[in-house]
């Protein structure tokens, strides 16, 4: 996996070269702090960044200069001087002077970060007190200019010690070289911010694209296994339909007259026959379930119909086990638009199951009441109350009075080959296929099918099936 | 590695890794308090909580040679608590040398154990081998009670192949050692590969005294370098490079 880069790498914040003044400190902070040192001290302050472009300036023109600027000899000697001011590049600790026509003289300080300069910082014009007359050299420059007036305005110039304006600028820089160092740290730190969080990002989104795979490559595997058992099946069926059929032609005697014990062994091959093709349609049914190619013939029905058929042809069977069997219909009942014979299968497995596993003396019970349905998938979704959409329908309850199916249990019954106690199962026999086919037919007809408790004991298959459309009032 | 020819100037990382709590920054700050002022920058903590580190802590120390040489050391430490994987990840990037720090107590053997596979795995991420990488190994926090006996270390450490130092980096005892230790590794990998001694002309002996000496250790290199146990302080040639 790649490694993203953060939005500037932690190496060029922290080991490349000089970050520039204008990066690590605010611009409009820096000229508040220049204001306010020269409200003090009343010594202009400049800021430049180390391509000499101005970052802040707390300037006021003193009266002197815009006299002298007023006049053109002294006006070049000026601007002399500032490009000689502007053009000095001191050393990191070293400061220089440059001293003005006026007498007056500008402090040219190195701002460093991290041993590098990245700037400096200019104070001045200020006026030592030694300066008390006017220079002579001033006085020469234009013969226009006012020896009185240069007197007076000299006296307005703001004065400092040349030591105390040392001190200022050495106070500047350390309180700069502060607020830089505060600077590259919120810097680094929101840098590494976003790094951590596009490095985690990405982590997440590797992770991501391994699960996806996973889960193609499961849904694959998933419909590899549905071809192979319908293939399997298929193939399965073909012998074992000939192998029931010569048995059934040896149990009728077509090859000779058999013995008692051999008439016995025929029909154990025969039965035995007959439950593995049960087993091997079952796979059928639900590889075509699985892949949607079960084809219903839905016709108007009514399900009392189907129950009492249901009921008629297991009530040998339940006889036999000592189980009452009953079927009850509550109220009058929608019909249905559904395939008969699937719906029978339904029935007819749900309540051999019961059965099953009831023990003797137990009651087997299918009771049908009219029902509402609701047709929206999930409450958890939320909004529940506004995408409910209810509709009429049949509630067919099979209970039993047997072990009953615990809660946890209660949803992965209907998985394909899962039992809740594979001892008891292959007690009773069956092939762990039935409720994975019973609940794919009642999807198959927008139905819905899960499991209750039975009080006091045993438990409840309920089945829903909405009413055919059109018979809705 | 960074480097500037025409301002003769070598930029190096190295990073201290190590399990939680262990004393990284304790061994960054005892090396700030030791070096001479002229020397060191300020240590920056990047983001703690509850003292501890978030993201990391930078320790710029730079000295210039008698021949004019400046050499530029980036000291960081990484955040040891597990969640910081991709912090710790993006800090090794780059680095030239690495100190890990373990703790020297035997209830903290495993956590070391993991700290170190986290190191194998992002110096492999970052698409070197442990083998390239300078590493010093620091058993920290020899003063308290429960921890591995000298001898025990000593005897390991004499079958590993990294430099081991002993420290109590709260009192700063060998924290300079260890760092010195790691400099001259790191210093001759990057030379064997990079011929910085030809193309700078110094010589690393006198370059490495010098430095000592800037962070209080007036001892000879030899001397210096002699505190370690087990390891082996020659250059790691890392393998099918060329120089």
């Amino acid at each position: 996996m790649t490694q993203p880069a953060p939005a500037r790498g932690l190496d060029e914040l922290t080991l490349g070269s000089a970050m520039r003044l204008e990066e690590l400190v605010d611009r409009n902070g820096l000229a508040e702090l220049a204001r306010s040192f020269f409200e003090l001290f009343r010594v202009p302050l400049r800021v430049f960044s180390e391509d000499g472009k101005i970052l802040a300036d707390a300037y006021e023109t003193p009266s002197l200069y815009v006299y002298l600027n007023g006049v053109p000899g002294a006006r070049l000697a000026l601007q002399e001087v500032i490009d000689s001011v502007k053009a000095v590049v001191p050393e990191i600790g070293q400061d220089a002077t440059r001293a003005c026509v006026t007498g007056a003289a500008y402090r040219v300080s190195a701002i460093s970060y991290d041993g590098r300069r990245i700037g400096r910082m200019v104070l001045g014009p200020f006026l030592p007190p030694t300066v008390r007359e006017v220079p002579t050299s001033l006085l020469a420059l234009d013969g226009g200019l006012d020896p009185g007036r240069l007197k007076a305005l000299l006296s307005e110039m703001p004065r400092a010690r040349e030591e105390t304006v040392g001190q200022l600028a050495a106070h500047l820089v350390r309180t700069l070289d502060l607020i830089l160092f505060s600077g590259h740290k919120a810097l680094l730190t929101s840098n590494m911010h976003l790094a951590s969080v596009r490095a985690s990002f990405h982590d997440l989104q590797a992770k991501n694209a391994k699960l996806e795979e996973a889960f193609e490559r499961l849904k694959e595997l998933d419909r590899l296994k549905s071809n192979f058992l319908a293939t399997v099946s298929h193939e399965l069926r073909t012998p074992l339909t000939s192998i029931i059929g010569y048995g059934e032609m040896l149990a009728e005697g077509i090859a000779g007259e058999l013995n008692p014990e051999q008439q016995e062994f025929v029909q154990t091959i025969r039965e035995k026959g007959e439950q593995l093709l049960e087993l091997i349609k079952g796979l059928l049914d639900l590889s075509k379930l699985e892949s949607g190619t079960m084809s219903m013939r839905k016709a108007n029905l009514r399900i009392e119909e189907i129950l009492e058929d249901v009921s008629t042809t297991l009530a040998p069977t339940a006889r036999k086990k000592g189980v009452t069997l009953a079927t009850r219909v509550q109220g009058s009942l929608h019909a249905l638009w559904a395939d008969a014979e699937r719906l029978r299968q339904v029935f007819l497995n749900l309540t051999e199951n019961a059965i099953k596993f009831t023990p003797e003396g137990g009651a087997v019970e299918l009771v049908a009441s009219p029902a509402m349905l609701d047709l929206s998938s999930d409450p958890e979704a939320g909004g529940f109350v506004l995408m409910a959409t209810q509709r009429p329908g049949v509630e067919v309850r099979v209970a039993d009075t047997g072990v009953g199916i615990p809660e946890e249990e209660r949803k992965k019954v209907f998985d394909a080959f899962y039992q809740v106690d594979s001892s008891s199962t292959r007690e009773a026999g069956g092939t762990g296929l039935g409720l994975s086919i019973v609940k794919r037919l009642v999807e198959g007809h927008d139905g819905t099918v899960h499991i209750e408790s039975n009080r006091p004991r045993g438990a409840v298959f309920v089945v829903r099936i909405p009413a055919k459309r059109s018979t809705i009032a | 590695m960074q480097l500037d020819f025409s301002a003769r100037e070598l930029t190096i990382k190295l990073v201290y890794y190590g399990p939680a709590l262990s004393g990284k920054t304790t061994n960054l700050q005892a090396l700030h308090k030791a070096a001479d002022p002229a020397s060191s920058g300020r240590l920056m903590t990047l983001e703690t909580r509850d003292d501890r580190t978030l993201f990391f802590d930078l320790l710029p120390l730079t000295f210039k040679s008698s021949n004019g040489l400046a050499v530029r050391l980036k000291v960081f430490t990484v955040p040891g608590q597990v969640i910081h994987a991709s912090t710790r990840r993006l800090v090794v990037q780059g680095a030239d040398g690495i100190v890990f720090v373990a703790d020297s107590r035997t209830s903290e053997t495993q956590n070391n154990a993991d700290a170190f596979m986290d190191l194998r795995a992002n110096i492999k991420e970052s698409g070197l081998t442990l083998r390239q990488m300078p590493l010093a190994i620091q058993f920290n926090k020899r003063d308290l009670p429960g921890v591995r006996s000298d001898e025990e270390i000593a005897q390991q450490a004499a079958q590993g192949r990294e430099p081991v130092y002993l420290a109590v980096a709260t009192r700063g005892e060998g924290v300079v050692e260890t760092f010195l230790g790691l400099l001259n590794l790191t210093w001759s990998t990057l030379d064997s590969q990079h011929d910085l001694g030809k193309k700078f002309g110094f010589d690393q002996t006198a370059l490495l005294t010098e430095v000592a000496a800037k962070l209080g250790d007036t001892r000879s290199l030899e001397a210096i370098l002699a505190t370690c146990v087990g390891g082996a302080l020659e250059v790691l040639r890392p393998e099918g490079s060329s120089t």
